[in-house]
């Protein structure tokens, strides 16, 4: 005998919304318990500021003379790049325990750990980046182009970290292990991240890997940056249309990502050990 | 519509070169425990995943609740509470919060979210853990905080795969009472088990699987009844190797000598135990116990299976919790 039926609560919003919702909260509940996680997030951006700002940057030579000005939009997007590594490792780990198994039993959306997974993160990250921009802004880096534009640039930045981040989900739900998920992942931000314009003028490098550092959709997005914040360049390339128009590219890219690839997650989500 | 709340016909899965699931036909009438007995790699958690919409079959049908497993997995979905062989608890949040989050996800909605996680933290006396991380819980609380979860919405079906095992036997005792009361509300369990003793003692029906097969169903009884008779075992107070050759020499043909005791088939039952307590009475032999002894589950599993070696079949291994 049941003294209370338990029935489902009725909304207005549509269910998968809600689920997501609920989802996002747990990420973020159980993200914010990780003082140590966050603290290594912020650390290395940090760290970062100093190595490449004051221990290479004495010896590098970029248009427009200042090189921590020149340097900090790319390490913005560096942070925001290495932010999807830590998600793939996360979803992986996921994927590997029993708790997907209950939710899969649950009547939840199919989409929902997966999107609460990726605004999670995206939110997350935010704390690494603001104490990035305030040590930018400790070392003298300025943004000239004026506030809105300085604005659109974060929204930029964070538009292609959604990306990043289901790219990041994408591999995370495919490796078998959240140790493959960390080495897989780990090679392609370390080449988009390094072979790039984020650290020095492409125009120095050897022509095979020059072509892959002006196309690479980071440079598209740190000149995005630079030409927003309004940070020295000088000119950009011949021929290369996405630093030519470099805020479409990453807008237009960031969209097309999240377009192909959040369907495609979910899918493959629902699919796991079936 | 059958009256059953679990069905199952001719479940088959392989994976790969593995066949999990050979044939597997099962039926859980509403509200009673069936228990699902096998060794490790029985394919006990292969039937459980494919009933509660997790797994594929590769051939077989199978309802749930009166809902098709893979065509209405949703409805199904809405009906049942699983506690799997893993734990599922998120360890960085507390209790509370972990019951409070599954409750959203069965759409249960924030109020009764919380008002069923606190009913269920004090049932499954939880309350003064409840704002603990889980990280921080023993293995026992864990289990229960499991078990809690997957009652939430007050599932019709219940499956639990190995809600035991690993328990210490303190932790094991208080799992089958919690067990046995939900079953007195009219939930239907499923529950997979290695261990005889707890078929035994929580279970309606057992079914026993092998290597992807059903080998044995029934109540616990007709397993018992279906592989042998009872026997009179006479127990003598010291090790003495002439007593216990005399009395085996005076109970018959059939009678066996183990350790310290003397067994002899019961024919007839109580009849036996009579007549064998006045032989001895005859005879004058100092007795330690005389007893009518049924056949134990451990044996019909080790005859129905085909191995011999039941032993490690009957003591729950329990580890050291967190
Ligand atoms: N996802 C899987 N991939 C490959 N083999 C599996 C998988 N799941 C189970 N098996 C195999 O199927 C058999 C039955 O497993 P399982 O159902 O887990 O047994 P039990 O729960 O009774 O211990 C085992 O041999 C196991 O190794
Ligand atoms: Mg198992």
């Amino acid at each position: 005998m049941r003294q209370q039926a338990i029935v489902p609560a009725a909304t207005r919003l549509p269910w998968s919304v809600v689920d997501a919702y609920t989802a996002t909260r747990r990420y973020l509940r159980r993200g914010m318990r990780q003082p140590d996680v966050i603290f290594g997030s912020v650390l290395i951006p940090v760290i970062f500021v100093v190595l490449f700002g004051y221990v290479f940057g004495g010896s590098i030579k970029v248009p427009g003379g200042n090189y921590r000005s020149y340097l900090m939009p790319g390490l913005f997007s560096q942070a925001i790049l290495f932010g999807s590594n830590s998600v793939a490792v996360g979803i992986a780990t996921d994927m590997s325990e029993g708790v997907i198994d209950r939710f899969k039993t649950l009547p939840i959306a199919r989409s929902a750990i997966v999107i609460g997974r990726a605004i999670s993160s995206l939110l997350l990250g935010i704390p690494a980046m603001v104490v990035m921009i305030l040590c930018a802004l400790a070392v003298g880096w300025r943004p000239t182009g004026g506030l809105g534009n300085a604005a659109l640039a974060f929204g930029l930045y964070e538009l292609f970290g959604f990306a990043a981040i289901w790219l990041g989900i994408l591999v995370g739900l495919l490796a078998q292990s959240s140790q493959a998920a960390d080495v897989i992942m780990g090679i392609p931000t370390f080449l988009l991240g390094f072979i790039s314009n984020v650290f020095v003028d492409p125009a120095n490098m050897p022509a095979w890997l020059r072509v892959f550092a002006d196309w690479n959709p980071m440079s598209a997005m740190v000149t995005a940056g630079r030409q927003l914040f309004g940070n020295s360049i000088g000119p950009p390339p011949p021929g290369v249309w996405s630093l030519d128009h470099p805020v479409v590219t990453t807008i237009g890219l960031s969209i097309v990502i999240v377009a192909i690839v959040a369907p495609f997650c979910v899918r493959r989500y629902s699919r796991i050990s079936r | 519509m059958s009256s059953a709340a679990i069905s199952a016909e001719r479940l088959a899965r392989s994976f790969g070169e593995t066949h999990a699931l050979v044939d597997v036909s099962l039926e859980v009438p509403s509200s009673s425990v069936c228990a699902l007995l096998g060794r490790n790699g029985a394919g006990k958690t292969t039937a459980v995943r494919i009933l509660t919409t997790l797994l594929s079959v590769d051939s077989g049908r199978a309802q749930v609740a009166g809902f098709d497993v893979f065509s209405q997995a949703d409805k199904v979905r809405a009906r049942i509470g699983v506690t799997g062989q893993t734990a599922t608890m998120d360890e960085l949040l507390t209790g509370r919060e972990n019951l409070d989050i599954i409750g959203r996800f069965c759409h249960l909605g924030a109020a009764t979210s919380r008002r069923r996680a606190d009913d269920l933290l004090r049932e499954f006396d939880l309350v003064d853990a409840r704002d603990r991380l889980v990280k921080k819980y023993s293995g026992g609380m864990r289990r229960r905080l499991d078990l809690a979860a997957s009652l939430i919405a007050e599932p019709e079906v219940l499956f639990l795969d190995e809600p035991t095992t690993g328990l210490d036997p303190i932790s094991r005792r208080e799992m089958w009472a919690a067990i046995r009361t939900l079953v007195t509300r009219g939930t239907t369990v499923l529950l997979t088990t290695q261990y005889l003793d707890e078929a035994d003692q929580l279970a309606d029906t057992i079914v026993v699987i092998d290597q992807g097969l059903v080998v044995a169903q029934g109540t616990p009884e007709q397993l018992k009844a279906s592989i042998g008779r009872p026997h009179v075992r006479v127990t003598l107070p010291d090790l003495d190797a002439s007593a216990l050759e005399r009395v085996r020499s005076v109970l018959g043909d059939q009678a066996e000598i183990h350790g310290l005791s003397v067994s002899v088939p019961a024919s007839n039952g109580l009849a036996t135990l009579s007549e064998v307590v006045a032989q001895l009475e005859l005879m004058g032999m100092p007795v330690y116990e005389v007893g009518l002894e049924h056949p134990s589950l451990d044996e019909v599993f080790s005859i129905v299976t085909g191995h011999s070696d039941g032993a490690g079949m009957t003591a729950p291994a329990t580890e050291k919790n967190g």
